[in-house]
């Protein structure tokens, strides 16, 4: 079954007025369940837009879109998927424990079972001796992992993350990057996650979807085949280079046809 | 918590020690040049009138205070529930913003003649409500910017677990705003002191600080007067001390502390 079906959808922003942007034109995607899926592409080519229209942040101008069987409208009422941002987004006046458990707050879960599912999902990202910190009071590859573990609390079947290891040093970043491998090959999660840096999405996705600018489209859809269980040995792997050389391919047919400004090659 | 205590003491002596000496030089100039008391008073003919005069002093304090806590009170409540109303209906924002602040610029102290013609000659309401005036503007700006500029990831997480704009507004907005509600009272409570004070110029009963203050000087009893601003000052102390305390209580995790910490 597939978790995300997405048919020729449009996304026109400012419609009709003079500065009308055309951010999406005829995006055609399968997601299926338990897959991750990673969207890169220069700046501008809506990769984020994308993610929006999914988790109904935005609503698109033509097309449709299935999340899990329903509308996206559904999809998000239900809370049926976890989302990360760049910014952990974690609210400074709530301790860690307490951030975790607003999703479940929203949601009208009582206070014991709410914490007791804060405390198990700070297992899960090793974090269970910081429940009464501040945000502040942690690193930012630790706020990350607070926020993934808020994303995943209501133990949704997909996550959508945007650039979510944007703002991590590149040593945290593989670290959060395996850690959240882990994660979502123990709770069988489906993964939409956006980012510029072209190992990040090889190592972590069974497809990369490539995507170009004005108009923002998919131009090419990159399968990564890399055998067994992924980890650190597999940044040595030749699949996982090859697998690189291809997406990096597929982003300098974009290039050729446009400037290109913020992919990180490393 | 003795760091604490060590970096207070290292933090409080210095003006300590040039308070001291400031008023030493003043008290040496005035009896080095032989100033006439109707020019300027020595500290030590002021802190003697002061204690003379302490039961005085206390009673208008009392008037003038009592003035701008009840303002203050009022202003800030009318500032949080009208900033949360505008927050909700944007279109009333857009409306009322720019004048509470265009009135905010002018020298509103004026309205408290117009006020005293409209209630008994003793009554302390004009007053009052000139307190509650200043109060509210600085609040209602303060506490509408608090309330309006939140993080937009914030809002965002927000709507992607599906809560209610009243939702968005408990658990994002209002404890977002509480800060510049904090700010705003530090402000505000200073302020709320000296529109008391000056409110008292424009007639009425003689019977705050800033009234006494007046007379003295115009009965030429300039070291009498001198005590009445001592009490003014100490005045407007302790409401900016009593608003300092209030904010590092009441904000949770010590976000004041953090933005200390960051620097």
């Amino acid at each position: 079954m597939s978790a995300i079906e997405i048919n020729n959808v449009n996304k026109v922003f400012n419609a009709g007025s003079g500065n009308q942007v055309v951010a999406l034109t005829d995006i055609n995607l399968s997601i299926a369940s338990g897959e991750f899926v990673s969207l890169i592409g220069p700046s501008g080519c809506g990769k984020s837009t994308l993610l929006r229209l999914i988790a109904n942040l935005l609503e698109p101008t033509g097309g449709d879109i299935v999340v899990n069987g329903k509308s996206p409208k559904q999809a998000r009422l239900d809370q049926d998927y976890g989302m990360a941002f760049q910014q952990s987004g974690l609210f400074e006046w709530r301790t860690v424990a307490k951030n975790i458990e607003l999703p479940l707050e929203l949601k009208g879960w009582d206070k014991a079972k709410r914490h007791e599912r804060a405390m198990e999902m700070l297992e899960l990202v090793k974090l269970a001796d910081f429940a009464g910190h501040y945000p502040w009071q942690l690193s930012g590859g630790m706020q990350q992992r607070v926020a993934i573990a808020r994303a995943l609390a209501v133990h949704p079947a997909l996550l959508l993350m945007d650039e979510p290891f944007g703002a991590l040093d590149e040593m945290t970043r593989e670290h959060m990057q395996s850690e959240l491998l882990g994660i979502c090959r123990a709770s069988g999660t489906t993964v939409v996650f956006v980012t510029h840096s072209i190992p990040e999405a090889v190592y972590l996705s069974n497809r990369v979807v490539v995507m170009s600018p004005r108009p923002g489209r998919v131009t090419e859809i990159v399968d990564v085949s890399i055998e067994g269980e992924r980890s650190d040995a597999t940044r040595d792997n030749s699949a996982f280079f090859k697998g690189i050389t291809a997406v990096r391919e597929a982003l300098r047919g974009v290039e050729m046809s446009d400037h290109v400004r913020g992919i990180e090659d490393r | 918590m003795s760091s604490r205590a060590s970096t207070l003491v290292r933090n409080v002596w210095p003006p300590a020690v040039f308070g001291v000496l400031f008023l030493a030089l003043w008290e040496f100039v005035v009896k080095f040049f032989d100033l006439k008391p109707y020019f300027l008073a020595p500290p030590s003919k002021i802190w003697q009138k002061f204690t003379e005069n302490f039961d005085l002093v206390w009673g208008a304090a009392k008037v003038s205070g009592t003035n701008a806590l009840i303002g203050l009170l009022a202003g800030a409540l009318f500032g949080m529930v009208m900033s949360l109303v505008l927050s909700r209906f944007r279109v009333l924002n857009d409306l009322i913003t720019p004048l509470a602040i265009a009135l905010n610029a002018i020298p509103i102290f004026v309205l408290v003649a117009v006020l005293n013609n409209m209630f008994a000659i003793t009554s302390e309401v004009p007053r009052r409500i000139m307190v509650t005036l200043v109060v509210y503007f600085i609040v209602l700006v303060n506490v509408a910017k608090g309330l309006t500029q939140v993080s937009p990831t914030h809002v965002e997480l927000m709507r992607s677990y599906a809560a209610s704009d009243t939702q968005i507004l408990r658990k994002v907005r209002i404890p977002n705003a509480v800060p510049y509600l904090f700010t705003a009272l530090k402000i505000a409570a200073p302020a709320s002191v000296i529109t008391a004070f000056v409110s008292e110029y424009f007639g009425g009963s003689q019977n705050g600080l800033g009234s006494r203050i007046a007379s003295n000087i115009a009965n030429s009893k300039n070291a009498v007067a001198w005590a009445y601003v001592l009490g003014a000052c100490l005045l407007g102390l302790v409401f900016y001390v009593i608003s300092s305390v209030l904010e590092g209580v009441s904000t949770p995790g010590g976000r004041a502390k953090r933005s200390q910490e960051g620097r």
